[in-house]
């Protein structure tokens, strides 16, 4: 298997920021209605979860983190350079420590999933491989600086 | 010419090599640098799990947890000392319970909020929360601090904030500064007339009052469930029903 080129990586990873920032927008906007997500499999997990204390940090709904989280690897996803490459890395590598302590959060103290939350979680996880591909199979180089959609 | 050309070449040479070097250096760095950050991301996380597991066996006066959890449960919710719903609501079901046991936060978390939403806030049925201190000696201070928060309206905010921050039974934790912990984060207002209530010979007697009345019923457990509404025979005893469903029938037949 040969492995990624950097423009293939690059636009999985603005794909899935995408989504990322599509999951994110609707928690925040499900929940500044003073409601929460819908469980697509009903079982109230969401309510559960969106209700908890640990939903908001300082006032502030942990999926407005979420979008400015998404929004930063977009961004990263049209720059091939280091500082893109090491940046988009690091924000992955924070929002996947983060999703992994609000899903122990989940399972192990508010005992309720948010299918929504879940959803984030993995596509942070994907977001984290993706970038670490990236930076150790591409920091250092030098290609064209703009999203080549035309490759 | 030739020599020109062939030291241009040479220089050239040189310069790539250099850009090469740098490129490889960079490079490293820029890889040192990742590892350190997936380094510090591993150790932050394994804090905040630890820190947070520390906090969650409950009765910890510094860490009360689910408190917007419980605000929009009761939110809304018409409060009268330690009943809550609509005050002409036909129905009423009686809560015996005792705020150390763990059942009864079961109960709390799980079942009643169930119950709340499909019968108290449609205005069916209201839910009285009577003291029945079987655990230990900090459930009469325990219940009388709940009835002082009834007496300014947010007697059930208090009560869910408490099973849901319980810590373990008569381990001592339920003591004044727990108690005040929770009256402040239930949102009890004047916390100066709240503490001088709660020590009232008036509210301690209360509790063992609704104690007695528990044992008169022939209740050996917590919780246990009265019920009464135009359809039922005075006050019926339901004991201990284990679903929402079983709460709700019995509203509707006491209705």
């Amino acid at each position: 298997m040969n492995f990624p080129t950097e423009a293939t990586l690059r636009r999985i990873i603005a794909f899935v920021a995408a989504l990322g920032i599509g999951v994110a927008t609707y928690i925040t906007i499900a929940d500044s209605g003073g409601g929460a997500p819908t469980c697509l499999a009903g079982g109230g997990g969401c309510e559960t979860v969106a209700n908890s204390s640990y939903s908001h940090i300082a006032g502030v709904n942990v999926a407005v983190f979420g979008i400015f989280g998404y929004v930063a690897l977009l961004i990263s996803a049209f720059f091939a350079n280091d500082a893109a490459r090491f940046g988009g890395f690091a924000v992955a590598l924070g929002g996947f420590g983060f999703s992994i302590y609000l899903t122990y959060l989940e399972i192990f103290t508010i005992e309720a999933i948010c299918q929504w939350c879940v959803a984030s979680a993995v596509l942070m996880t994907i977001l984290f491989l993706l970038n670490a591909t990236r930076l150790i199979g591409y920091a250092g180089t030098t290609t064209s600086a703009t999203l080549p959609d035309e490759g | 010419m030739s020599n020109k050309r062939e030291r241009e070449k040479r220089r050239e040479e040189r310069l790539q090599e250099e850009a090469k070097v740098d490129t490889g250096e960079r490079r490293t760095r820029l890889l040192q640098f990742g590892a350190g950050a997936v380094f510090l991301v591993i150790v932050a996380v394994v804090v905040l799990i630890v820190a947070n597991s520390g906090g969650s066996s409950g009765g910890d006066a510094e860490n009360l947890k689910e408190v917007s959890a419980v605000d929009s449960l009761v939110a809304g919710v018409p409060q009268n000392g330690m009943t809550i719903g609509k005050p002409q609501a036909k129905v009423e079901l009686i809560e015996y319970g005792d705020l150390q046991c763990p059942v009864c936060k079961a109960y709390s978390e799980e079942i009643l909020p169930a119950v709340i939403e499909s019968k108290v806030d449609s205005g069916d049925a209201k839910i009285t929360f009577h003291n029945f201190t079987i655990i230990g000696e900090q459930s009469t201070p325990a219940g009388a601090a709940a009835l002082a928060a009834g007496e300014q309206g947010r007697g059930w905010n208090y009560l869910e904030l408490f099973y849901r921050n319980q810590g373990k039974e008569n381990s001592g934790y339920a003591d004044d500064e727990f108690l005040t912990a929770v009256a402040k984060a239930a949102g009890v207002k004047n916390i100066a007339k709240w503490e001088k209530e709660r020590k009232s010979a008036k509210l301690t007697d209360e509790v063992k009052a609704t104690t007695a009345q528990a044992i008169r019923y022939g209740f050996t457990g917590t919780p246990s469930f009265a019920i009464k509404g135009p359809g039922s025979n005075g006050t019926e005893l339901l004991g201990s029903p284990s679903t929402p469903g079983e709460f709700e029938e019995a509203i509707e037949a006491a209705s």
